[in-house]
C-alpha cells in the first residue's frame, strides 16, 4: 500500500512542479515588477511594523527590523500555505468531478508553491540584515532544518483543513479569525518575556506550535546560537504529528469529497 | 490477466440529495440535533453489472438523470462505490468533460502540459508529444495566448488531443463529442475508431443514438440508475427508441387529453382523415396550429387505406402505386415510410392471349410477330389509314384513329366497355383524348423518375402523420357541425364539394368501382400484381393480387394463401362510394357552379379529389395539400 502511494507520488511528481510554476506563473503575471514582489512586499510590511512597533516599545528589542522579519517569515509562511491549501480541493472541483487525480495532490502543490515564496523573502531578509549591519552567523546555513519542519506541519495542517472545508464551507471564515488570535499569540512583534502571565507564557511556549519554528528560526538567524532541544526536538515531533492527522483525516474522507463539491 | 477489461458487480452509488446538502457548520448542527443528518439518500446506481471485454466497445444510453455518467465516473475512479466492486485493467483516459482543468490565465502551450500532467503523464513524456498534440489540435497560431480567449470548440479540440496522445487501454467518453464543428466531430470519431481497431476498450455516453450506433457493438441501457438491457447495440438503441418515442407521444396525449376536457376550441377542423387531410393537419400543426380531423369511415387514411389480411397488405380502395417526379414530394414520403421498388408492369389478358401493357414493343411483337419500331410504326401507320376516320363521332372511332384496329379490339374495347358500362360506339370520344404508344421494349407503366410502394402499406403512412393529432373516425361532418359549430375556426373540406352545399345545384356524377378480395389456398395466383381483363365476356375489369406490390415481405415469409381483389365497375348513384370525378362538359359546368358557392364560403377551403372534383395521384394530393398550408400560413413550409 505504501509502495502503491510512493509510487503514485512519483507518478504525478511532474504535476506538482506544474501546479506550482502555475501558481508562481499567475501570481505575477502582467504585473510590472513581477518577482521582485516576493521580495518587496515583506520589505515593506517591514518596514511599516518597525516605525509602529518602534515608536510604542522604544528600543527594547535590539535591531528589530531582523527580529520581526524572522518572525514574520514563518507567520507569513504558515498563513498563506495553510489558507492555499484549505481552498485546495474546493477550489478544483471541476477537475476533480471529472478527471481521477490524487487529491492531495492539490494541497501538497498549494503548500510547495507558498514555500517558494519563503525562499524569495530571504532576499528580503538578506536586504534587511545587510542595512542594519547585522551580525551574519554561521548558524543560518541551518534554516533549512526549520524550515523542513514547518513544511511538515503546514503539508499536515493544509490536509486537515483541505478536507474539513469540503463538509464546512464556513472553515474559511473561522480559519481566519483563528490565524489572527495565533498571529498574536505568538511572539513575533514583541519577545516572549512581554507576557508578563506565566501562564499564558508557557501557554505559548508548549501548545503554539508556530513558537517552536519562530523560537528555533530566531536562534539561528538573530541570536545565532542553537536552539535548545525542546524546542528543536518539539518542532519536529509537533511537525509529524499534524502530518500524522492531517493525512489520517484527509484520507477517511477523500471518497466522500466528490459528493460535496 | 482476466479477458474483462472492466468488471463491474452490484454497484452501487449512493448520494445525498442536494436539497440537504450540509455544507456549514450551523446546518450541521441543526441538522444533527435533530437526527436529520444523511436520511435524504439517494441512489444513482443500484444492482449495476457490466462485464466489457477487451477491446469491446460499448455505449451507455438512457435518459438525463439515469446514472450513465454516474457510472463512468466510478469506472474512472473519480466516484468510488458504496458498495460492490469495480475493477478494471489498464490504463484509463477519460474524455469526461475536455478541457476540465484548463486554467484560464494560461496560455494553450502551458495548458497542454498542465493538462496532461493531470492525466498523470510525465513532462518529458508531454515534451516527447507535444507537436503531435498541436498538430491534431489545428491551433498552433494560438499556442502563446490565454486559453481564456479561446472558443469552446478550440478547447475542445485541445482537450481531445491532449487526452487522446496515447492510445489508453480504456478510453472513458462522456458526451464530449456534442460541442465542436462537424469536421472536429468526424476527426474525433475517426480517431476513436482508430483506437478501437488498436484494440483499445471504449465506453461511450452519448444521447445521439446514431453515434452510438455507428461507433459501439454493445449498449447498456440505464433507466433510474439500473440496467435496464444490455447486448448489441442496434438492438439496444432500438428498443431505447421506441421507448422514447412512446413516451413523448404519450405525454403529448396527455397535454392534448388536457385541452380537450378543457374545451379549447381547434383551429382547423379537417374533413377527411386521406392523404390530403392529413398532410394539411400534420403540417399546421408542426406550425403550431390545434387540428381535429373527422372521418366519417371507420378507419383513416381515406381511399390509400391498406390493411393487413393475414400478413398481407390489402389495398382496399384499389391499387395504389406511388409515383412521382417531384423530388421534395418523394422526399416528403420517404420520411413517413420505407418504399421497395416496386415497379408497375401490368399485363392484359384478351381470351387467351396475354399482352404486356402499357402499349410497348412487347405489346406489339405478341400482337403482330414484328420485332423492330419502324415495322410497328409502319403496321399501325396502315391500319390507321385503311380505316379513313377524319372526324371520330366517338369513343370506337376516336380510339381506332389514335392505334388501329389490332390493339383497339383487343386491348381497348372491352375495358373501356366494361369501365362505363356501355358501348364504345355510344361513348363521347373526349373520354380518350391520346393513346400513349411506346416503341421501346419497357414495361414500366409510369414515366415518373419516382416509383414504389411503402412497405407495410400506406396506412401507415397517415398514421404518421395523423400522429399526435386529434382524430374521430365515425363521425360526419354535417352532424359534427350541428353539435359543435363552435368547436373550430376553420374547415378544411375534403368530401363531396356538391354534399357541402346540399347538392343545390344537384349531383355530380363519378365513376365507382367495386371489390370482390378473395382468399385463394395458393400461393401466387397470377404472377403479378395487376393484369387487366380486356374481353367484355369476363366481368371484372381486372385482378389485384396484393401480396406482389410487396415481393420482400412474401420472400421472407411466404404464404401458402394469396388475396386477389376482382375489380369491376358500378353504375354510380348517389349514396354509394364515389371514385372519379366525370370531367365531361356536364359535370364540369357543375362543378364550376359549385365552385363559386365554394369561392364565396369563408374560412372553409375545399381540397382533394372529392373537394375538388378532379382526379389526383397521390403525389399531386400531397403537392395540393401542401400548397394549400403554405397560402393558409403565408409562408413556404
Amino acid at each position: 500500500m505504501l509502495e502503491y502511494r510512493i509510487k503514485t507520488l512519483f507518478k504525478y511528481k511532474d504535476l506538482i512542479i506544474e501546479l506550482v510554476q502555475r501558481d508562481l506563473k499567475l501570481k505575477y503575471r502582467r504585473s510590472f515588477l513581477g518577482y521582485v514582489w516576493s521580495i518587496l512586499n515583506p520589505l515593506l510590511t517591514m518596514t511599516v511594523l518597525t516605525i509602529v512597533f518602534t515608536e510604542m516599545l522604544g528600543k527594547k528589542i535590539e535591531n528589530y527590523p531582523v527580529y520581526l522579519l524572522t518572525g514574520r517569515m514563518m507567520y507569513d509562511f504558515l498563513k498563506v500555505s495553510t489558507t492555499n491549501a484549505m481552498k485546495s480541493v474546493t477550489g478544483n472541483a471541476s477537475l476533480l468531478r471529472k478527471v481521477y487525480v490524487p487529491k492531495y495532490i492539490f494541497t501538497l502543490a498549494k503548500v510547495t508553491s507558498s514555500m517558494v515564496d519563503l525562499i524569495f523573502s530571504f532576499g528580503a531578509l538578506l536586504i534587511v540584515m545587510i542595512v542594519t549591519q547585522a551580525r551574519f552567523y554561521w548558524h543560518i546555513l541551518l534554516t533549512p532544518l526549520v524550515i523542513v519542519q514547518i513544511y511538515i506541519f503546514c503539508c499536515g495542517l493544509g490536509f486537515f483543513l483541505a478536507q474539513l472545508n469540503v463538509f464546512f464551507r464556513d472553515m474559511q471564515h473561522i480559519y481566519g479569525v483563528i490565524l489572527t488570535a495565533w498571529l498574536y499569540l505568538t511572539p513575533i512583534m514583541y519577545q516572549i518575556e512581554f507576557l508578563s502571565s506565566d501562564l499564558l507564557r508557557n501557554f505559548v511556549k508548549i501548545c503554539n506550535p508556530l513558537y517552536y519554528y519562530v523560537a528555533q528560526f530566531r536562534d539561528l538567524v538573530y541570536y545565532g546560537r542553537m536552539p535548545g532541544p525542546r524546542i528543536f526536538w518539539g518542532g519536529w515531533l509537533i511537525a509529524f504529528l499534524m502530518l500524522a492527522l492531517g493525512v489520517w483525516s484527509f484520507q477517511r474522507s477523500k471518497d466522500k469529497f466528490i459528493l460535496y463539491i | 490477466m482476466s479477458e474483462y477489461a472492466v468488471e463491474v458487480e452490484n454497484l452501487k452509488i449512493r448520494f445525498n440529495l442536494a436539497s440537504e446538502k450540509v455544507d456549514n457548520l450551523k446546518e450541521y448542527t441543526i441538522k444533527l440535533m435533530k437526527r436529520e443528518l444523511l436520511f435524504q439518500e439517494f441512489f444513482a446506481l443500484q444492482d449495476v453489472n457490466l462485464k466489457v471485454k477487451k477491446g469491446e466497445s460499448w455505449g451507455l444510453i438512457g435518459v438525463n438523470g439515469s446514472g450513465k455518467s454516474t457510472l463512468l465516473k466510478t469506472i474512472s475512479g473519480i466516484l468510488k462505490p458504496f458498495e460492490g466492486t469495480v475493477k478494471t485493467r489498464g490504463s484509463i483516459a477519460p474524455l469526461i468533460e475536455l478541457g476540465a482543468g484548463f486554467d484560464g490565465n494560461l496560455t494553450g502551450r502551458e495548458n497542454i502540459y498542465l493538462n496532461g500532467m493531470v492525466l498523470g503523464h510525465s513532462r518529458a513524456f508531454m515534451e516527447e508529444h507535444f507537436d503531435e498534440i498541436v498538430e491534431f489540435a489545428n491551433l498552433k497560431k494560438f499556442l502563446d495566448s490565454p486559453i481564456k480567449n479561446f472558443s469552446s470548440g478550440m478547447k475542445a479540440r485541445l482537450g481531445f488531443a491532449v487526452a487522446t496522445v496515447v492510445n489508453p487501454d480504456i478510453l472513458v467518453v462522456d458526451e464530449v463529442l456534442e460541442v465542436g464543428d462537424l469536421r472536429f466531430r468526424r476527426k474525433c470519431q475517426e480517431r476513436m475508431r482508430q483506437m478501437l481497431a488498436g484494440g483499445t476498450t471504449l465506453l461511450f455516453v452519448s444521447h445521439n443514438i446514431d453515434t452510438v450506433k455507428g461507433l459501439c457493438d454493445n449498449a447498456v441501457w440505464l433507466d433510474g440508475g439500473r440496467v435496464r438491457m444490455a447486448g448489441p447495440a442496434e438492438e439496444i438503441c432500438e428498443l431505447y427508441r421506441e421507448e422514447q418515442d412512446r413516451l413523448t407521444r404519450q405525454k403529448k396525449e396527455e397535454k392534448r387529453a388536457k385541452l380537450r376536457a378543457a374545451g379549447k376550441k381547434y383551429d382547423y377542423l379537417i374533413v377527411g382523415a386521406g392523404l390530403y387531410g392529413a398532410v394539411c393537419a400534420r403540417e399546421l400543426t408542426k406550425n403550431g396550429k390545434r387540428c381535429l380531423v373527422i372521418d366519417k369511415r371507420s378507419h383513416i387514411g381515406g381511399n390509400v387505406y391498406t390493411e393487413n389480411v393475414d400478413g398481407i397488405q390489402v389495398h382496399k380502395y384499389g391499387a395504389h402505386i406511388f409515383h412521382t417526379s417531384n423530388k421534395r414530394v418523394w422526399n416528403y414520403v420517404n420520411k413517413l415510410a420505407e418504399f421497395n421498388n416496386y415497379i408497375n408492369s401490368p399485363v392484359a389478358v384478351y381470351r387467351d392471349e396475354l399482352y404486356n401493357l402499357p402499349f410497348n414493343m412487347n405489346t406489339f411483337s405478341k400482337l403482330w410477330g414484328l420485332r423492330r419500331p419502324q415495322e410497328v410504326k409502319a403496321r399501325i401507320a396502315s391500319q390507321i389509314a385503311d380505316l379513313g376516320i377524319t372526324e371520330p363521332k366517338n369513343l370506337e372511332e376516336q380510339a381506332l384513329s389514335l392505334v388501329g384496329t389490332d390493339v383497339y379490339e383487343k386491348l381497348i374495347k372491352g375495358y373501356t366497355e366494361k369501365q362505363w358500362g356501355r358501348d364504345c360506339k355510344d361513348l363521347p370520344s373526349f373520354i380518350i383524348k391520346r393513346l400513349p404508344l411506346r416503341f421501346t421494349y419497357d414495361n414500366n407503366y409510369f414515366n415518373d423518375r419516382y416509383q414504389g410502394i411503402p412497405i407495410g402499406g400506406y396506412t401507415q403512412i397517415v398514421e404518421k402523420l395523423l400522429d399526435n393529432i386529434d382524430v374521430m373516425t365515425d363521425t360526419d361532418f354535417f352532424e359534427y357541425r350541428k353539435e359543435h359549430a363552435d368547436m373550430f375556426d376553420k374547415v378544411i373540406y375534403t368530401g363531396m364539394i356538391d354534399e357541402y352545399f346540399d347538392f343545390c345545384y344537384g349531383h355530380l356524377e363519378y365513376r365507382t368501382v367495386r371489390f370482390e378480395t378473395e382468399r385463394i389456398e395458393e400461393e401466387n395466383y397470377q404472377g403479378n400484381a395487376v393484369v387487366n381483363y380486356t374481353e367484355r365476356e369476363v366481368p371484372y375489369t381486372r385482378i389485384i393480387e396484393h401480396k406482389h406490390f410487396e415481393p420482400d415481405a412474401e420472400k421472407q415469409d411466404p404464404k401458402p394463401y394469396t388475396i386477389v381483389s376482382r375489380e369491376y365497375s358500378a353504375e354510380w348513384k348517389p349514396g354509394i362510394e364515389p371514385y372519379y370525378p366525370v370531367n365531361d362538359a356536364k359535370n364540369s359546368a357543375l362543378y364550376e357552379k359549385y365552385r363559386e358557392l365554394a369561392a364565396s364560403e369563408k374560412n372553409v377551403i375545399f381540397g382533394g379529389r372529392l373537394g375538388q372534383y378532379r382526379y389526383y395521384d397521390m403525389d399531386k394530393v400531397i403537392e395540393a395539400a401542401l400548397a394549400a398550408v403554405e397560402e393558409e400560413l403565408k409562408f413556404r413550409l
